[in-house]
């Protein structure tokens, strides 16, 4: 029972963790100002936008990662995992898209904007889409986690190559305005802590789906042990 | 190039394949003699077929060994492909290439070394001779068949698979695989699934029943009674769908 | 044989066996040109709002890939059907071939096609949009080797990533969209540069020069790179 405990920790020290850091975004870490010397109150969204799609990305490392392992080993178990992982990248892809997304509305005005930020989210969305789609396609149990451990890893070198070649690429949009260059001291320290609070959430978020899929597994064994 | 394999044609121990709770083959053992000839029978989703799949190194063994005259399936696999062929009852031919355009593709596929020679000795062992220039599209079942068998003999296999050969054919291609299979008897092993009982222990030298991925019965043909034996295969065929 | 004579021994008979079955048929080549021209009609009716001050060459870069994208699904499809069909793959799994020489056949097959309904797709798309409109900025030589270059190096990467996600698609239920949906993003950071380079070459201008061959660079590394990942990981895919 260990194993829960450990998951119970980690989702309420994280659940914690980013509701602190909620607070000290608005209560701690000082504005950031335009040139014009105006509150830039849209910023604040940046204490949650970055942690979320830093640890999406993080975790889809896990999907590829696990898919590696998985084709190395053949154990159905490291298929599991890296489809977990995928959901747990799902769930905070879209948190950044939608956090990105408030975010330009209160920037520029306008409710989507192709930057390469939001473009690379946004292939990163549609990524994890079809790996879902492509394992509920494939009706065989092992040729499923083959082509799934194939195209996560293939996905997971594409999210890079999307990012780097949107900013290299010319394009007539808006450029990527990014604001002064450091972070102050208390902003960082929002920013830190809101990072690890959700890299301990979506860890949580992981080893709770996993423990379901453990007993679905033991469930299946069992089943199957009976009907011989 | 084809020396019957000295030593054991198909050695299997112990081999599992599972992926997950489901087992397809549960703790398979088997020894089978260079020159014998294995039938194997049991229900649908026995695990027949996964067997042939592992021994032709089409899937690889979860846990446990496969040995075919002493190569194994896994890491001796890409010589071990020269060594055996696979009649199935799909014929595994392209369609709109003409048959001799099928077995040339084969030949360049395994390096076969006389290649012209080689197609025309088997076409015209297999009677299709006359119809080599047609496109395989225009065949009918027997003649399929007949083709497949010229595909699979062409780089001279050691051990020959036939999963369900006789499936569909009409007596001519009967006959005429019957005879192919008594001319190479002697210098070749087979491996043959099948659900004719009759047929099945005909040819054999041994024979096996599988169920639910496990053995139920391995015997030299010497030491099957016909009766006791079709009366083991109906009720495991009977109450064993996995 | 040994090793290496074998390998191109069966690498030629696969390329072979594909393109003259397809010259037999001729089912991949009229499907794949044929679409591309009903792409074009759609474009015209997409344009047809637009007016006569409305300068073409802006999209035409856009244009001419997006037409391509959507042939060359169609194609890949198609090539791994064969295969799939009669269950001939078994056949080749089981001769001793090392798997990554059955991508690689497959891989410059299919580009091949692509690039033939490509090339023939080019001077119509010119002939329909791209004749009218006063002269172009760019002499037409340096356009039309450009433009050859940047579809030379795209259709490599399509080609190559292609086939293996249509080694999959093809075991899968409701195969086109699937390819469409593991395609499309993968193929995402190739298509921008591919457009970017197509549309230096036909418009020129300031900076074209510079523009082409970042577009051109950024492409060769994409298709390294995946063809790379590509190759391991195509044998994975063709066992299961």
């Amino acid at each position: 029972m260990t194993k829960n405990r450990l998951t119970m920790w980690f989702l309420g020290l994280g659940g914690l963790i980013t509701t602190v850091t909620f607070f000290m975004a608005f209560f701690y870490a000082p504005p950031s100002l335009f040139r014009d010397g105006r509150i830039d109150f849209a910023q604040k969204i940046f204490y949650f936008h970055v942690p979320v799609a830093e640890a999406s990305f993080l975790v889809f490392f896990f999907t590829a990662f696990y898919g590696v392992r998985f084709l190395m080993t053949r154990r159905k178990e490291f298929d599991t995992k890296a489809r977990v992982a995928t959901e747990v990248t799902l769930v905070f892809v879209v948190l950044t898209l939608i956090t990105g997304d408030l975010w330009t509305k209160f920037e520029w005005g306008a409710w989507w904007v192709w930057e390469p930020r939001l473009i690379t989210y946004f292939i990163m969305t549609l990524l994890v889409i079809a790996y879902f789609v492509l394992r509920s396609s494939v009706e065989d149990e092992e040729r499923r986690a083959v082509y799934a451990a194939v195209f996560g890893i293939l996905a997971f070198i594409d999210a890079p190559i999307s990012f780097a070649i949107t900013r290299l690429v010319p394009s007539g949009f808006h450029p990527v305005v990014l604001k002064s260059g450091g972070l102050e001291p208390p902003m960082l320290l929002t920013f830190i802590i809101g990072q690890i609070g959700m890299l301990m959430l979506g860890y949580a978020i992981f080893r709770l789906r996993m423990g379901e899929e453990v007993t679905r597994e033991r469930l299946e064994t069992l089943k199957a042990a009976l009907e011989d | 190039m084809a020396d019957v394999c000295s030593g054991n044609a198909v050695e299997v121990q112990g081999l599992v394949r599972a992926f997950g709770a489901r087992k397809a083959l549960d703790r398979v053992d088997l020894t089978l003699p260079a020159g014998a000839f294995l039938s194997i029978f049991g229900p649908n989703g026995a695990g027949k077929t996964t067997l042939v799949k592992v021994l032709t190194t089409l899937t690889s063994p979860s846990k446990g060994t496969a040995k075919i005259c002493g190569l194994d399936v896994v890491k001796d696999a890409v010589d071990l492909r020269s060594r055996i062929g696979l009649i199935s009852h799909n014929p595994l031919l392209y369609p709109d290439l003409t048959a001799e355009e099928n077995l040339e593709f084969f030949a360049d596929m395994y390096g076969v070394i006389d290649p012209k020679q080689r197609i025309r000795e088997l076409l015209a062992s297999v009677e299709l001779d006359h119809r080599r220039l047609d496109p395989v599209r225009t065949f009918s079942r027997g003649m399929l068949q007949r083709l497949s068998i010229a595909r699979a003999l062409l780089h001279r296999p050691d051990v020959v698979f036939l999963d369900e050969p006789y499936s569909g054919l009409d007596p001519h291609a009967m006959d005429i695989l019957d005879s192919l299979i008594a001319q190479i008897r002697e210098q070749h092993t087979f491996v043959m699934v099948s659900h004719d009982l009759a047929k099945g222990l005909e040819l054999c030298s041994h024979a096996l029943i599988l169920a639910k991925g496990k053995v139920v019965l391995f015997e030299p043909r010497e030491r099957i009674d016909p009766e006791e034996f079709a009366a083991l295969y109906r009720a495991t065929v009977g109450s064993g769908v996995a | 044989m040994t090793g290496a004579a074998l390998s191109w021994r069966q690498f030629k008979a696969i390329l072979r066996k594909d393109i003259v079955m397809e010259l037999r048929t001729k089912e991949m080549l009229t499907s794949m040109g044929l679409y591309t021209l009903l792409t074009m009609v759609i474009y015209q009716v997409a344009l047809s709002q637009t007016g006569s001050a409305f300068n073409v060459r802006l999209i035409a870069a856009g244009l001419l890939w997006l037409a391509f994208v959507f042939t060359s699904m169609l194609g890949l499809n198609r090539s791994l059907v064969h295969e799939k069909d009669q269950g001939v793959l078994d056949a080749l799994l089981l001769s001793p071939i090392d798997r990554p020489i059955i991508f690689f056949a497959k891989a410059v097959g299919n580009f091949v096609f692509l690039m033939v309904v490509e090339i023939i797709s080019l001077p119509v798309f010119w002939f329909l949009f791209l004749s009218g409109g006063g002269p172009a900025s760019v002499p037409i030589f340096t356009t039309l080797w450009q433009l050859l270059f940047a579809l030379v190096l795209g259709s490599i990467g399509i080609a190559g990533v292609g086939t293996l996600l249509a080694t999959m698609s093809v075991n899968t239920t409701g195969k086109d969209f699937v390819l469409a949906l593991l395609f499309i993003p993968l193929m995402y950071p190739l298509l921008l540069p591919a457009v970017s380079s197509s549309s230096a070459a036909i418009l020129g201008g300031m900076g074209a020069t510079q523009q082409f061959w970042q577009g051109i660079g950024i492409m060769a590394g994409y298709d390294v790179l995946m063809l790379l990942a590509a190759y391991a990981l195509y044998e994975f895919i063709i066992g299961a």
